[in-house]
């Protein structure tokens, strides 16, 4: 599969905090505005997609039967193949794999994947909390909620609490990552916060949820991305700048040692990263920018170990010797990531690394291009367990060389 | 369409759940063990997640266990609003001694006292007029 799929369009609309007075969107204008910006950056038009692929992010403001199918519906495209992810934050990285491997198997030529999600404007039990009625139903909320489960902050909160009494790690370290994402989204005009902040600032954040601090929380946001895949034969005759899908690995539900009391300082990348540089042909020293799955800083440092980049539990070395920022030796979250970007809702941020991605690989990120981007390594991360690893793992390579 | 609850949230008991909920309500941690393999499953199961067997049943096992990781919410996220009264909150994750591993809050001391490792005991407290839920304190 290496090579034989190829990126040619990315779309990312401005994101929103839904602030009063704002022009509020719903979840169909996104998907529309996303997919607008990506078959103008493809040359492409939304005929091109009768009769070919559509895949649509599962989100939480979509509560309707045939979710996929009511897209096409809303925006006139007659497809073959509808794609559904329902993998959370790996939903992006997935249709991807899906879509290649349609694509590999010539069902269809190419595949228009969107996400958007609404979350500060869903019904939610609360204004101010983002909890849709799906979160709050069903025997996995039962035995949360009742339990003072805060979510996400409290679930990676606990991912880090155990990290931190593993393995040598300093909060110095996780601001590290936040002030160098932060830095990137000043440089990114379409990032949701943009002014800079100090490893001072960092450190005096207010604690939301210990060891966790507001400053390593990754904000909602309203928004919607897309990107366009197709046949590298289609790609070339597109555009110069395809850029190709070289190798990807999947894994969910996966366990580190025990199914029952697994170690929560691992994730599926420990086996996901491994499959996609080996079907890429590639090693670590070949990925010139990096951009993980982003909402928390600690995921961000657990992901440089289980990708290989360091050994397990010698991330917070790696951190402090490598120069995080897009001109450093180890650029990541280029774009300002989840954490100063914006998260549209649980399941969509996991298009931007994808996005940001090929957009470092096409020349086109601007005043944050990472000088002769050839190569990058991109996550999808979806979904929290009951405390054990997450669900879902996808690891993608992309290139602007077949 | 926004209707803030009042309260902490209660669980919706079903025939799938209620031994766990009843078993608290009369002080027991009742937990769903495999007849073939043994292994016991939590949260519940349609079947044994080792060995996919469905005849899982109900046992009570040791209200003791271990600190894994815990977190100390300091804000309400993702959750009911009724908790603030609670914070700071101290929520773990219990490794018991029978094998199970699940979620609790760690009551009875300060937040700087809990520890990794720090050994633990559930006590019960009731919600709702169906179902009581286990909190570990020191043991
Ligand atoms: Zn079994």
């Amino acid at each position: 599969m290496r090579g034989k799929v190829a990126i040619v369009g990315v779309g990312r609309t401005p994101y929103s905090r839904a602030k009063q007075g704002e022009r509020i969107y719903t979840i169909d204008e996104y998907l529309a505005w996303a997919a607008e910006l990506a078959l103008a950056h493809a040359g492409l038009s939304k005929n091109d997609f009768d009769g070919q692929g559509l895949g649509v992010a599962h989100a939480e403001a979509s509560h309707t039967v045939n979710w996929a199918a009511a897209v096409a519906e809303m925006l006139g495209i007659s497809p073959r193949v509808l794609l559904r992810a329902d993998q959370g934050g790996a939903s992006a990285a997935a249709m991807l794999v899906r879509a290649a491997a349609m694509i590999n198997a010539g069902i269809v030529d190419r595949v228009l994947v969107m996400g958007a999600d609404t979350p500060l404007t869903i019904p939610s039990v609360a204004p101010g909390l983002p909890l849709s009625p799906e979160r709050t139903r069903g025997l996995f909320w039962d035995f949360q909620g009742p339990f003072g489960v805060m979510g996400a902050n409290s679930q990676f909160a606990l991912v880090q609490t155990r990290y931190m009494h593993q393995y040598p790690i300093k909060p110095e370290h996780l601001g590290k990552i936040a002030v160098t994402t932060r830095y990137h989204a000043s440089l990114n005009p379409a990032a949701i916060y943009r002014t800079p902040f100090t490893m001072e600032e960092y450190l005096n954040s207010r604690m939301l949820s210990y060891p966790v601090r507001l400053l390593d929380c990754v904000p909602m946001v309203d928004g919607g991305l897309a990107y366009i895949v197709t046949s590298a034969h289609t790609a070339r005759s597109l555009t110069e700048k395809p850029v190709y899908l070289l190798g990807f690995g999947e894994v969910s539900n996966y366990y580190h040692g025990s199914r029952t009391r697994p170690d929560i300082t691992f994730t599926g990348f420990v086996q996901a990263a491994p499959e996609a540089f080996a079907m890429a042909g590639v090693t670590h020293q070949n990925i010139d920018v990096f951009e993980p799955y982003d909402d928390y800083p600690m995921v961000v440092l657990i992901q440089m170990e289980d990708y290989g980049f360091c050994k397990k539990g010698e991330g917070a070395q790696f951190v402090e010797e490598h120069d995080l920022k897009f001109n450093g030796d180890f650029p990541i979250s280029t774009d300002g990531g989840q954490l100063s970007g914006g998260q549209p809702g649980g399941a969509i941020g996991g298009f931007m690394p994808i996005v940001e991605a090929v957009t470092q690989l096409r020349g086109e990120a601007g005043e944050r291009q990472v000088e002769a981007a050839a190569v990058a390594a991109v996550s999808g991360f979806g979904g929290m367990t009951y405390a054990r690893n997450n669900r879902s793992c996808v690891t993608a390579i992309l290139g602007s060389e077949a | 369409m926004t209707q803030i609850p009042e309260g902490k949230p209660v669980p919706e008991i079903t025939e799938q759940t209620r031994p766990f909920w009843t078993g608290a309500k009369n002080r027991k941690l009742m937990m769903q063990k495999c007849k073939r393999c043994g292994t016991l499953n939590f949260l519940p199961k349609p079947w044994c997640v080792e060995c996919a067997d469905r005849a899982l049943e109900w046992v009570e096992v040791k209200p003791t266990g271990s600190v894994y990781s815990y977190t100390v919410a300091y804000v309400v996220m993702m959750n009911f609003p009724a908790w603030k009264n609670d914070l700071p909150l101290v929520m773990g994750i219990i490794d018991l001694d029978d094998g199970a591993r699940m979620y609790g809050q760690v009551t009875g001391c300060s937040p700087e006292e809990v520890y990794i490792g720090m050994r633990v005991a559930a006590y019960f407290e009731d919600i709702g007029s169906d179902a009581a839920i286990p909190k570990f304190r020191p043991a």
